[in-house]
């Protein structure tokens, strides 16, 4: 279905409450980190090869649906250095759109960790909600679908993919200016 | 009458938009009896782009799309051909493809389940013999209207209007700058899998200007998302070697250093495999188209298609009222280029012009700001001035069109709101004026 699900196979343990606790641990300091703009602490959670992959929504007919390639259109297909380019935008001082700045909220639900083959990496879906308020008054949120591959190094946990899947067909906004 | 006749317009619509003085009255971008008459005398009446043949190779593949609001089916039947039609059942009205792309034998609406082929023919209603008497129905007349298709080098476009003029001489000289964008490689272009589909609350008109002519803007809007694609700022302008050209309303701005914005891709193989391709590039259609495609440059073909030529980014601007739009965006690459550079191509278009974009996220802000102002009765009846190069228009020896000299410049903007204007006004297309003598008037241009 995805590249997560092609590469790692679920282990048949489950994961420990501790281990529950230190994935939502880390995806609440995540957030935080996203929330107070901190981008360059944020890109420090990734890891060197992460690849960071929102593909075009599609509607088709069930009989017809099919997963997305690396040669999708799609609101992002990155990897460290694309994203670091989209952190330097804002770094610039002349991004006139994120002056004043932007509001937002970044919360994760349903997260559900699998161990993998490897010791080091889980998989771990979870579902992303971005609130935003930009501008006078304006008001956003967006819903996506989040398949991670976290993976242990030197202890701490990173972020080496991340598969998400809007919920919304048509994107119902002007910009995406959050990493959900 | 005809379905696209009007005893009058109701109004002369050059009171909105005057190209002498150089401004257009803010009411087209809010008023909903214009909106209304746009649907009627440009949407119902030109020809728009509804997919590539990359996009629907196959007999049954299909997409959905608009021409102005009225929804339509883009199919390619079992003879090889593409059709268009309306994608509403003359029963009930209800649509009768749900889907946004995908491959069907046939097309079935779910109320009463009339089935339609991909031809756009009514071929069969459920209980026909039980529910219908010889007589209630002629099956070969009640398919959903079909509009006129026609293709240039693999771009598949519809009208409704039975009057209007072939494509070719509806793009007119426009061909030849299409063909640096469509036709610069053997093999021409394709369209990358996947459309991103988005709204916006601004006026269509607004998107389409941005890209038919509005170089202007990208110092400033753009400097954040230029410097951190191309590691500084864009270069200086320099006029020199700059252009608008402008064929019946269609616009292409440029300047000529060859590699400004497959620069901005920011990607070292797309720039090597450019700087490789060029030479037969020039061979293949003339040392000025060479050195055109890839600088920095917009442009848009009447009423609503647009694309940046070295950036990839190619999209549609359906209008959802006079104060919405819905933005399709694709990437386009060579066909024949390696896998690696469509992938490099697909990364940093979608990077700088998605939603998402690097670049396009300050335009979004810009296109919505300039339409909600508009609330205001005040604002409203203001004028917006388009006096930018007014007196810069030149004849030129190779680059055909309405040339103005100069990249900043309002001299396209103001050509299509002059075609805008015309069509507004027009009964039909015998009434739209001819404002340009064709240079290759029934010939190619590649």
């Amino acid at each position: 279905m995805n590249a997560i699900a092609r590469d790692v196979q679920a282990a048949a343990q489950p994961p420990s409450p501790e281990l529950i606790s230190e994935v939502q641990q880390f995806y609440y300091r995540e957030a935080r980190l996203k929330d107070r703009q901190d981008y360059r602490a944020w890109l420090a959670l990734l890891t060197p090869d992460v690849h960071y992959w929102m593909p075009a929504r599609v509607q088709r007919y069930r009989r017809d649906e099919r997963a997305p390639s690396v040669l999708h259109s799609a609101y992002y297909n990155d990897h460290l250095e694309h994203l670091e380019k989209r952190i330097a935008r804002l770094e610039t001082g002349t991004c006139w759109t994120e002056d004043p700045a932007t509001r937002t909220a970044h919360l994760v639900h349903n997260v559900e960790v699998e161990h993998t083959d490897d010791p080091d990496q889980y998989r771990v879906h979870s579902i992303s909600v971005v609130y935003r308020n930009i501008n006078e008054d304006e008001e956003h949120t967006l819903h996506c679908l989040r398949e991670d591959l976290l993976r242990r190094v030197d202890g701490q946990l990173r972020i080496a993919r991340r598969l998400l899947t809007a919920q919304q067909n048509i994107f119902m906004n002007k910009s995406l200016n959050v990493f959900p | 009458m005809r379905p696209h006749e009007q005893a009058q317009p109701p109004q002369d619509y050059f009171r909105y938009v005057n190209v002498d003085a150089g401004w257009v009255d803010r009411r087209i971008f809010w008023d909903e009896a214009i909106y209304e008459r746009e649907l009627e005398a440009i949407f119902a009446r030109c020809w728009q782009f509804v997919a590539h043949d990359s996009q629907i190779p196959n007999a049954g593949d299909f997409v959905t799309t608009y021409l102005g609001e009225d929804g339509v089916i883009v199919s390619r039947h079992t003879d090889g051909k593409v059709y268009v039609y309306l994608n509403a059942c003359p029963h009930r009205g209800n649509k009768i493809c749900f889907a946004d792309e995908g491959n069907a034998r046939r097309f079935t609406c779910n109320y009463h389940g009339w089935a339609f082929s991909t031809a756009g023919e009514l071929t069969g209603l459920p209980s026909e013999r039980e529910a219908y008497d010889a007589g209630d129905i002629d099956k070969a007349a009640w398919g959903p209207r079909r509009a006129r298709v026609e293709t240039y080098k693999g771009m598949i476009f519809a009208t409704f209007d039975p009057d209007a003029p072939g494509l070719e001489e509806y793009l007119g000289d426009y061909r030849w700058y299409l063909d640096a964008f469509l036709d610069n490689d053997e093999g021409g272009i394709e369209f990358l899998p996947g459309t991103i589909k988005s709204y916006a609350n601004a006026n269509w008109k607004f998107g389409v200007e941005n890209f038919i002519g509005d170089a202007y803007h990208a110092w400033w809007t753009h400097d954040s998302g230029g410097r951190a694609m191309m590691g500084g700022p864009f270069p200086a302008y320099d006029p020199k070697d700059t252009y608008h050209a402008s064929v019946n309303g269609h616009g292409w701005e440029f300047a000529l250093e060859g590699f400004g914005d497959i620069a901005i891709l920011g990607s070292q193989e797309v720039i090597d495999y450019y700087a490789a391709l060029k030479p037969k590039i020039a061979a293949r259609l003339g040392e000025l188209r060479a050195r055109l495609f890839g600088s920095l440059a917009s442009a848009a073909m009447f009423p609503n298609m647009t694309f940046l030529p070295g950036i990839h980014t190619f999209r549609m601007w359906l209008p959802r009222g006079p104060r919405k739009l819905e933005l399709r965006v694709w990437t386009v690459v060579p066909k024949n280029a390696p896998q690696s550079v469509k992938q490099a191509i697909n990364i940093g278009c979608n990077m700088t012009f998605n939603p998402a974009g690097t670049l396009e996220m300050d335009d979004g802000e810009n296109w919505e700001g300039n339409t909600r102002t508009n609330r205001g009765w005040v604002s409203r009846h203001e004028k917006l001035h388009y006096g930018c190069g007014k007196s810069r228009q030149i004849e030129h020896p190779e680059l055909p069109g309405i040339v103005h000299e100069g990249q900043f410049n309002d001299a396209n903007q103001r050509l299509f709101y002059q075609r805008w204007a015309d069509l507004m006004n027009a009964k039909s297309w015998s009434d739209v004026p001819q404002r340009y003598a064709p240079r290759y008037a029934g010939r190619p241009t590649r």
